[in-house]
């Protein structure tokens, strides 16, 4: 059993675009192929991280996905966790390539969330509650975790001003990343001036909706040597988890389900949170990079908010992480089941020395990516890539 | 800080203690009054299925699954304690008064109830420790953590049958009101 590798990388654009799904998804495939053999030479098998099938009236994009690159007769799977989704495909890759069962396999994500405009957007993810009570109650992703922020701070001494210092930040890394969709920063002012979606989280406390897909080709070391790729970053460990439906039944301000699975994969990975270089957390609020740095063991609890800070001016218990230096969910965009794949280009850029100097972590070489789904821990999954 | 896990789940560290307080609902019949162990217990008529569970609520009775071995209490119902993996559970009928735990407003709502926009929601836990989340009948403004409320249940309005599936349409809606 050898730890898979990440061989190849690639996105198609992100935000709002005139192509489809299996379009962006083209792109992003054409990236990470470019100077390799035809996929159908090398992939066998493929999953497909997706939220839902109603922005675009389609289920079976496994299917899809691997006839659009030239792939017929393998296993090929959508694979469904809202948010998370993107981030199980990955773990499926892995567990397949790592158990020996397949030599190469291709994790994609692809969403085409503006078909349907804002209220198709709000409707198609409110289905990732529970359908009993919270549906019922007229919930939405933003005011799901408005719950979670409104708590946070009333138990801490966070402000908004704090959580708008999140968004600051990831703009500002975004700024520097060209696969971003907010290529601009933005300031505290203008962020605490934005319209309350669900208070106490504003427009620019969000991230935002987007299309867009993502692609990595996970393989084992005979397949990494063969194909002569310059680079590849490994992936050390794992973790994944089911927490409660319904965020009512959950710890608030302690994500239980991201703790658990960061300790997963950082057990298998034989590494402890302070070797952690850049962490991709799942920031589709401001507020949860703050609770997932706290959960992940970067951050004391009740402090995770002060991640923009410089490592010297975070409170003590604090590691010298850097997160979300593609720009986050919020800033780099957040195309539902591709995000978890996103979060993997980002480590891949940032491992292998090749993300733009502006955001580049200096001797980056171990990175943690935390991807939710439903709101917070509903599913999560954790993974931990090293440059070695 | 303070602790806003669900109360009722740190009854798992007193496993070892008395058995757990249940008051059992005595408007259940028997034979749905304790977690299905043969497939032909979960009929609609069981409140371990959703169709049971709203027509008790529908009746007034907001029902939990109360769970022997650590004490969780479930809403709604279902065969098996998350908290614990006990199948050992007793339906119980909760309290109608509790405490906000958190609470937002919802500014863009659902297609289906954009009508009713702005409105408040709120994660409530019942005097039970048992958590739900509803709308709160009252402006946000008027809304704080810690606020007691209490349930009210009333018929389903015209946009929210408009959302409801097939089999949702007579379910009551669940809300929280000042108390
Ligand atoms: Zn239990």
């Amino acid at each position: 059993m050898t730890d898979p590798r990440i061989a190849a990388v690639g996105t198609s654009p992100l935000g709002r675009t005139d192509l489809t799904g299996r379009d962006l998804f083209s792109v992003a495939v054409t990236e990470a192929f470019e100077g390799l053999p035809d996929p159908a030479e090398i992939v066998d098998a493929i999953y497909v991280g997706n939220q839902s099938e109603s922005y675009e009236h389609q289920i079976m994009y496994g299917t899809l996905m691997a006839e659009w690159c030239g792939l017929r007769h393998v296993p090929a799977e959508r694979v469904e966790g809202c948010a998370a989704a993107g981030a199980l495909a990955l773990r499926h890759a892995v567990e397949d390539v790592r158990s020996g069962r397949r030599d190469a396999v291709l994790a994609c994500g692809v969403e085409k969330m503006t078909a349907g405009g804002t209220a198709g957007a709000t409707d198609a993810l409110s289905a990732a509650f529970d359908r009993a009570t919270e549906q019922r109650s007229g919930v939405t992703a933003p005011s799901q975790y408005a719950l979670l922020a409104q708590r946070y701070l009333h138990e801490t001494d966070a402000t908004e001003r704090d959580l708008a210092r999140i968004a600051v930040k990831n703009h500002k890394n975004a700024a520097a990343n060209p696969r971003a969709m907010f290529q601009r920063e933005t300031d505290v002012e203008t962020v605490l001036d934005s319209a309350y979606v669900s208070p106490p989280l504003k427009l620019f406390d969000c991230a935002p909706v987007t299309d867009g897909a993502a692609v990595v080709l996970v393989a084992n070391e005979d397949v990494t040597s063969t194909l002569s790729v310059d680079d590849s970053v490994r992936v050390a460990g794992v973790g994944a988890g089911a927490n409660n439906l319904s965020i009512a039944d959950r710890n608030l301000t302690f994500i239980e389900g991201a703790h658990e699975v960061a300790t997963q994969a950082y057990d298998q990975a034989g590494i402890e949170p302070s070797d952690v270089d850049i962490a991709e957390v799942h920031d589709a609020f401001t507020v949860c990079e703050a609770l997932l740095a706290e959960a992940a063991g970067l951050a004391p609890r009740g402090k995770g908010y002060e991640s923009p800070l410089a490592p010297e001016d975070r409170s003590a218990g604090w590691t010298d992480v850097q997160l979300s230096t593609s720009g986050g969910l919020k800033a780099r965009g957040h195309p539902i089941g591709a995000t978890g794949i996103a979060q993997a280009v980002e480590a891949y850029e940032q491992l292998t020395g090749t993300a733009t100097p502006e955001r580049q972590v200096d001797g980056a070489d171990t990175a943690l990516l935390i991807n939710e789904g439903g709101v917070a821990d509903a599913v999560t999954v954790a993974h931990v890539l090293s440059a070695a | 800080m303070s602790d806003n896990t669900n109360t009722n789940t740190n009854a798992t560290d007193a496993d070892t203690d008395a058995a757990v307080d249940i008051d059992v609902d005595v408007d259940t019949p028997d034979k749905y009054a304790t977690a299905p162990r043969s497939p032909e217990e979960l009929t609609s008529d069981s409140p371990f299925t959703l169709p049971g569970f709203f027509a008790a609520l529908d009746e007034g009775r907001l029902l939990a699954a109360a769970c022997e071995d650590c004490g969780t209490r479930l809403v709604p119902p279902r065969p098996a304690c998350y908290d614990c993996g006990s199948r050992n559970l007793k339906i119980e009928r909760q309290p109608e008064t509790g405490t906000v735990i958190s609470y937002t407003e919802v500014r863009t709502p659902p297609p289906a109830l954009a009508d009713r926009a702005p409105y408040t929601i709120a994660i409530v836990e019942l005097d039970s420790g048992a958590r739900l989340t509803g709308r709160v009948t009252v402006p946000y403004a008027d809304t704080e953590i810690d606020m007691p409320v209490s349930l009210s249940i009333r018929a389903p309005e015209e946009d929210e049958r408009a959302m409801a599936l097939e089999h949702e349409l007579e379910w009551p809606i669940h809300e929280f009101e000042p108390a």
